[in-house]
């Protein structure tokens, strides 16, 4: 069995959502040891499903059992004191803690990391907030769609007479948890370093600010202020999905689409790609600007070809051209994805009570070390191994705090 | 908060063969994590992002200085102009892998081969190296050859499927933003493979595929569709989970707000905090699934709230009655938000023949023991060449016949005079205005960004 990248790290996750879980999700398939510490009721992903055949049921959330692989749940009251001791137990065992909950709820559970670093030095804490644990919105409460509001992101998506356009699947959420799992694991090496724990405080605001392409660029460097105009990209048209027939493609004629005044002689791979040379000598195919300025004519050009090929067509032609279009595909096109397939993306997964699913694969391969997701924990599962054979409570002691609701 | 004490990745050299977006993030948060972020270009083919977003939209006569695109994604790190075609330059450039701990490429799969730098080369060179390989669809597969832009991934991904107005077409965001997610991936998978190292002394081989880095973002609706035979809708910008959630017309020019209601008592906060007690016994609206049902009326009814109203005005009034929302910010306001401000989410860099600039963070994690910050200004074209080569001993006489000999350069090699291509680079910002597509430029914005003191050196 090839080794495991993160096999010396221990995390205690209490993150409930989709940030914080799919930041140890990553560590979790890693190698690392997750223990998931949800609520007596259960992360509340568990009530979002999608659930087959639409019946909720905690063990078959689809969203649950996606972002909780390769990690083990116990169940704990972490809201009162006899809770709080033995999380605190679980700390005194753990590399790195981590929370969805904003300052001023860790700070009443005294489990903020101004409580933690004075017992837990060598602790990493890491805390993942809809704005931050610092700053005049630290208090404040949000979402992906917050975090794509504030990013300047929204603003700069959809049609310029509808209203901005957030973007499909709560990405901030996870791209604000790739980017606690990236602080993680800077906050690890440092530690390896120059030895000490640390406070990792991401803000999933910043996090989806962090990949603004140049919006704020084009003000801080221009003084020009993007506006949203069918999510168009400043510099050319088309670089955008458009319809052909039987569905939508991404339309991306590149760097060497157009006519170039370096190759006078030669006919442009989007003149090659309509079958029609001539299209060569229109302003439309000569001139960016043209395009971004008179776009309907353009498209009034394209379109008797796209409307006359499939997606399937129009790709391969574009892209043996070495134009980089690209397909639209749905999740349904997705999981029988022939590219895919033979990458061995997909992964099957044999889940406790929702039988064989195929879940979405690792974000990326390694050689040594390949990551290797195992089923979504039940619902404190875990809290005998962990309660009576990690921390030495007796099994009388899980009836007690059962009976209290702490587990 | 921060402290700037030493760096995590301080002394781990990162030989750097990306170009464009998602490459040159993962880079960059290496580098701003410490590590000595050495990257290399070509004179015959730049990394096209210098051609992009150009200072005051006025190329000069050397653009390739001037942009802001290149400018954010590359500060911090080094730069060599190293022609790899020609034996002596590839050999420098093993020389500099040989010291190296990481090397991340971006080009399609087959080109690192082509140079004989593919990973089994540079693993003769350094046994442990880490070698990370970021691209389109992965370097095997029948894809793995396909021509990959940011536009074209997250539409790849699924992510554009879902993503539009209700009853209407897929669109893309208004920006790539696969492309800056698949370089935080990166980052965090060289991190792991660092991690792993340092445990057994072993490199690896890392194959990051975009579309695949982003695929788990729709991680759920693969589920909902095995589980139901069903396909997720577009839902313009509501929710399953909410209801309200939409994006609300505000006072002022082309001003919107986000607001979002998870549960009844949240709904609750919302009616009082907008006078509109009456909501609650109304029986469209007093429970979640009426909301959904109701959705288009409730829209109507909050609208006239949120428009008497600035979108700031908005945000604050319901965050403080525990209401999820939210200001639509646009890129200036971003710059401007207190919030940003006040944690440091723009680092001021001073860049040669510009000034004063900020420019966004990277890694967004704020930590006590050290700040992950752009480190300097990006760097010019070749600006390190001699640098680097003195430091793996090379003399002032061997250095000057490299240049002589065009194996290093700090000017590019163009087809046309710069000033054609600065003249082509410029866009048509006064009939972008008129369209919509822009919907201001300001000439005092230094002033108004606090960077003005220093004026733009050109």
């Amino acid at each position: 069995m090839p080794d495991r990248a993160l096999s010396d790290i221990r995390v205690i996750d209490v993150s409930q959502g989709i940030a914080g879980p799919y930041a140890t999700k990553l560590l979790a398939d890693c190698g690392a040891q997750v223990t998931k510490v949800e609520p007596p009721a259960g992360d509340y992903t568990r009530r979002l499903g999608p659930f087959p055949g639409d019946i909720p049921d905690p063990e078959k959330s689809g969203l649950y059992l996606h972002l909780n692989t390769s990690k083990r749940s116990v169940t704990l009251d972490v809201a009162v004191t006899s809770g709080q001791v033995v999380l605190k137990q679980l700390l005194a065992k753990a590399d790195v803690f981590v929370c969805s909950e904003k300052t001023s709820t860790l700070a009443e559970w005294r489990l903020h990391y101004e409580d933690l670093r004075d017992s837990f030095p060598d602790l990493i804490v890491a805390q993942v907030s809809p704005f931050g644990a610092t700053g005049p919105y630290a208090g404040y409460d949000g979402n992906s769609l917050t975090a794509i509001a504030m990013s300047s992101i929204m603003y700069n998506t959809g049609e310029p007479d509808r209203e901005p356009l957030t973007t499909g699947g709560e990405p901030g959420e996870y791209i604000a948890g790739v980017q606690l799992w990236v602080g993680i694991l800077a906050a690890l090496e440092n530690r390896a370093v120059h030895g000490a724990g640390d406070h990792v405080d991401v803000s999933m605001a910043e996090a989806v600010a962090a990949s603004d392409e140049y919006n704020a660029a084009m003000y801080a460097f221009q003084g020009a202020i993007r506006r949203r105009y069918y999510s168009r990209h400043i510099f050319g048209y088309p670089n955008d999905i458009v319809p052909c027939a039987h569905g939508h493609i991404v339309m991306i004629p590149g760097a060497a689409g157009f006519p170039s005044p370096l190759a006078p002689d030669t006919v442009s791979p989007m003149a090659l790609l309509m079958e029609d040379p001539d299209l060569d000598k229109t302003p439309l195919f000569q001139q960016m600007g043209e395009r971004m300025i008179n776009w309907r004519e353009f498209d009034d050009l394209v379109r008797p070809y796209l409307s006359t090929h499939t997606a399937g067509e129009i790709v391969m032609t574009a892209q043996a051209l070495r134009m980089p279009f690209a397909f639209v595909p749905s999740a349904a096109d997705l999981l029988s994805d022939e590219h895919l397939a033979e990458r061995g993306f997909f992964q099957r997964l044999e889940t406790a009570k929702a039988g064989a699913l195929t879940f979405a694969g690792p974000p990326f391969r390694m050689s040594e070390t390949p990551l290797q997701p195992a089923p979504a924990p039940e619902r404190g599962e875990a809290n005998a191994p962990v309660l009576v054979e990690e921390l030495g409570y007796e099994k009388g002691d899980l009836t007690v705090f059962s009976d209290r609701g702490v587990i | 908060m921060s402290t700037s004490g030493p760096l995590p990745l301080a002394g781990i050299r990162v030989v750097d063969l990306t170009q464009v977006f998602a490459g040159p993030t993962c880079t960059r948060i290496l580098a701003d994590l410490g590590a000595d972020v050495i990257r290399f270009e070509s004179a015959n083919r730049l990394d096209v992002t210098r051609n992009l977003i150009i200072a005051d939209n006025e190329g000069l006569d050397h653009h390739w200085h001037r942009s802001s695109y290149f400018t954010i994604r590359n500060a911090g790190k080094r730069e060599m102009v190293l022609d790899l075609a020609k034996e002596e330059g590839c050999a420098i450039f093993k020389k500099l892998v040989a010291g190296a701990a990481v090397v991340v490429e971006s080009f399609t799969p087959r080109v690192m081969e082509n140079f004989g730098l593919g990973y089994d080369a540079l693993k003769q060179i350094k046994p442990d190296i880490i070698m990370c390989s970021l691209s389109g669809y992965g370097q095997y597969g029948p894809m793995r050859d396909f021509g990959a832009y940011g536009m074209g991934l997250e539409p790849a991904s699924g992510i554009s499927s879902i993503t539009g107005y209700r009853e209407g077409p897929p669109i893309r965001s208004g920006l790539s933003f696969t492309d800056p997610y698949s370089g935080f991936v990166g980052a965090g998978a060289i991190l792991t493979g660092l991690h792993y190292r340092r445990r057994t002394g072993k490199g690896q081989y890392i194959d990051l595929s975009e579309q695949e880095a982003a695929i788990p973002i729709v991680g759920a609706a693969l589920l909902e569709y095995q589980m139901n035979a069903r396909l997720k809708e577009r839902l313009g910008n509501r929710s399953e989970y909410a209801a309200p959630q939409g994006c609300y017309r505000c006072a002022g020019d082309d001003r919107w707000a986000v607001i979002s209601c998870t549960d009844d008592a949240e709904f609750e906060r919302l009616a009082h905090a907008t006078g509109h007690p009456e909501w609650l016994d109304d029986g469209r609206f007093s429970t979640l699934l009426a909301r959904h049902e109701h959705h288009d009326e409730l829209d109507e009814a909050i609208t006239q709230w949120t428009s008497q109203r600035d979108h700031y005005e908005v945000m604050h009034t319901l965050q403080q009655a525990g209401v999820k929302a939210a200001a639509v910010l646009d890129g200036k306001e971003v710059l401007l938000d207190p919030q940003f401000r006040a944690r440091n989410h723009f680092d001021i860099i001073d860049q040669p023949h510009l000034g004063k600039r900020p420019v966004q963070r990277h890694l967004a994690a704020k930590l006590t023991r050290f700040e992950p910050k752009a480190r300097s200004h990006a760097p010019l074209l070749g600006e390190h060449n001699e640098e680097v080569l003195r430091e793996i001993g090379m003399s002032d006489e061997e250095i000057a016949r490299l240049k002589a000999e065009g194996v290093i350069a700090d000017r590019p090699n163009l087809p046309v005079p710069p000033q054609l291509i600065a003249a082509a680079l410029k866009l048509p910002y006064d009939r972008y205005l008129e369209r919509g597509i822009l919907q201001a430029v300001e000439g005092d914005y230094r002033e108004q960004l606090g960077i003005a003191d220093d004026g733009a050196r050109k």
